[in-house]
């Protein structure tokens, strides 16, 4: 079946504004306090951090009036003795190493970051009419009436607004979130020998351009043992380098029975029991992609569409190392991008290409509707008979990928593969290592109590255990639990 | 003598995810992702309607 080109950019655009708000949300709200210090910013000289945000980009936020403004809004923060969300904060660890500057550059940066995340997340509440749990999507194209004539449609004025915001964002991307990641990545550079862990890389191509989804913005595909000159690209949905090479264990994870099956035959039946270290532990089953783990997300993202010869992502990497080799007066190559800082790195450098992108995108929808074609969903047909399906996407964390047996116009049978899965998932049926496993192995920890090295690695692949299921832990349980053995 | 660290819950995440390293001489040396909560979508959406799926899967992004 097809869909048509408006549907395709439309839904590129929601894509591609949803992972540009979620990789800026991720580095300054869940991953930055885990390197920057923000007691330590309250320290600072706030014309020298003026000086220093100036020296390393034209950011036009980077004032000194803007920047007294945060740290006095922080010191009355702690000086009020209620630190709210800050509160658990490892401040003064140990491994904590930047300057009082840098922590109040960062520290400023965190509070401006706000205010874009939710212009870039503007884009996706107005095409998909709410953000989280957009409205508009049919099978068959999108639910966004195109018509030149009407007000209540999909409109100029709100195209030329979606424009401006993508810009507004665009900028922040590339004046300030490439360039503090670059810092973390230069400050902490010890980092890159940290934190690899599982370096066989799958990524998705997405962002289809044509009505079969055959031709697509950006590419994606296989990386084996981190070597980026056997990548191997996927090529189409259909393509069965993809389909036929992806299977889930269930060795360890608490469901009924011990198998490696593909997507299309897979089961979901709960069989909870204790937490067993050799045993089942773990809610996530185990995806193998040609019978092994494979790491998913923007590094595995960057790495594929930079094998690839994909333009944007090499001028963006290659700006990414440059600026941290500038910084930490060393020649910094793509091999770093291996580890903790690495998968920081390329989130930004995604971020940079997915701002291109989206760009691009705008502009093709506005050409096409300008040709004439205002067509936004054809009708699905489903044939008689047992029919299986699956459909691929690179959500921000990764490659996630859905399998479908419809029988008789119901499902018969659903399997969601999902980014978290590939990366959190527990030792697979040969008891191999899952990716946050094996990441973690080799990282130092200076203090048990505060395992705050731990946390660097486990953020840098920005785990989404289950986005949409908000529960809230107001009874202050223990969070680390130290016993010795 | 090694030590065990479990993180439960790791904060600063979607979800609800559990975290165990086994630590040796200031370095990790063994660990465990545990997902600590189930989804059951799959179950949801057996026998229904192919054309309502998205709408129930947008719910559950992660494990």
């Amino acid at each position: 079946m097809e869909v048509p080109k408006n549907a395709q950019y439309i839904r590129n655009m929601i894509m591609g504004a949803h992972a540009t708000h979620d990789h800026i949300v991720h580095f300054y709200h869940l991953a930055a306090l885990d390197w920057v210090d923000i007691v330590s910013a309250l320290k600072a000289d706030a014309k020298k951090t003026a000086s220093l945000g100036q020296s390393l980009s034209p950011w036009p936020r980077n004032t000194y009036q803007e920047i007294k403004g945060v740290q006095d809004k922080l010191k009355a923060l702690v000086e009020s003795g209620q630190l709210g969300i800050y509160g658990s904060g490892y401040w003064g660890h140990p491994a904590m190493k930047l300057a009082p500057e840098v922590n109040l550059l960062a520290a400023t940066h965190y509070i401006q970051a706000l205010e874009y995340q939710r212009e870039i997340n503007k884009v996706v509440a107005i095409l998909g009419s709410k953000t989280p749990h957009i409205q508009n999507v049919a099978v068959g194209g999108v639910a966004n009436p195109i018509n030149p004539d009407s007000q209540s449609t999909l409109t100029l004025e709100r195209l030329y607004y979606i424009k401006t915001l993508i810009e507004k964002v665009g900028a922040f991307v590339e004046q300030v979130l490439l360039v503090d990641t670059a810092a973390v990545g230069a400050f902490y550079a010890d980092w890159t020998a940290y934190g690899a862990g599982v370096t066989n890389y799958l990524s998705a191509p997405d962002m289809p351009m044509d009505e079969k989804g055959t031709v697509f913005a950006l590419p994606g595909g296989y990386i084996p043992n981190g070597d980026v000159t056997k990548f191997q690209p996927i090529k189409s949905y259909q393509d069965p380098f993809f389909r036929d090479n992806v299977k889930e264990s269930i060795k360890h994870s608490w469901y009924d029975g011990d198998w490696d099956r593909h997507p299309w035959e897979g089961e979901t039946v709960p069989n909870y029991s204790d937490f067993k270290d050799d045993g089942k532990y773990s809610w996530v089953k185990s995806p193998t992609f040609m019978g092994k783990p494979a790491q998913v997300g923007p590094l595995a993202n960057v790495l594929c569409m930079y094998a690839a010869g994909h333009k944007p992502t090499q001028k963006y990497t290659n700006q990414m190392l440059a600026t941290v080799s500038s910084l930490a007066g060393a020649k910094v190559g793509i091999s770093a991008l291996h580890s903790t800082v690495g998968r920081i790195a390329a989130r930004s450098v995604r971020c940079a290409v997915l701002y291109d992108t989206l760009k691009g995108q705008w502009q093709s929808l506005m050409d096409n509707i300008a040709s004439g074609d205002m067509t936004t969903f054809n009708p699905p047909t489903f044939p008689a008979g047992e029919q299986r399906g699956y459909g691929f996407h690179e959500a921000p964390r990764g490659i996630l990928s859905h399998w479908i047996v419809i029988d008789s116009g119901k499902i018969k049978n659903y399997q969601a593969v999902v980014p978290s899965t590939w990366n959190a998932g527990p030792r697979n049926s040969s008891d191999a290592l899952g990716p946050y496993e094996a990441a973690l192995i080799g990282n130092p920890v200076s203090n048990p109590e505060k395992p705050l090295e731990v946390l660097r690695t486990v953020h840098s692949f920005d785990p989404c255990l289950a986005c949409a299921i908000h529960m809230v832990d107001t009874e202050e349980n223990e969070i680390v639990r130290v016993k010795a053995v | 003598m090694g030590k065990r660290i479990t993180i439960d819950p790791v904060t600063r995440i979607e979800g609800h995810l559990r975290i165990d390293c086994q630590v040796d001489g200031g370095k990790v040396t063994n660990a465990w992702s545990s997902g600590q909560m189930w989804r059951g979508i799959e179950v949801i959406l057996k026998d229904r309607d192919p054309r309502d799926a998205w709408i129930f899967t947008q719910r559950f992004c992660g494990v």
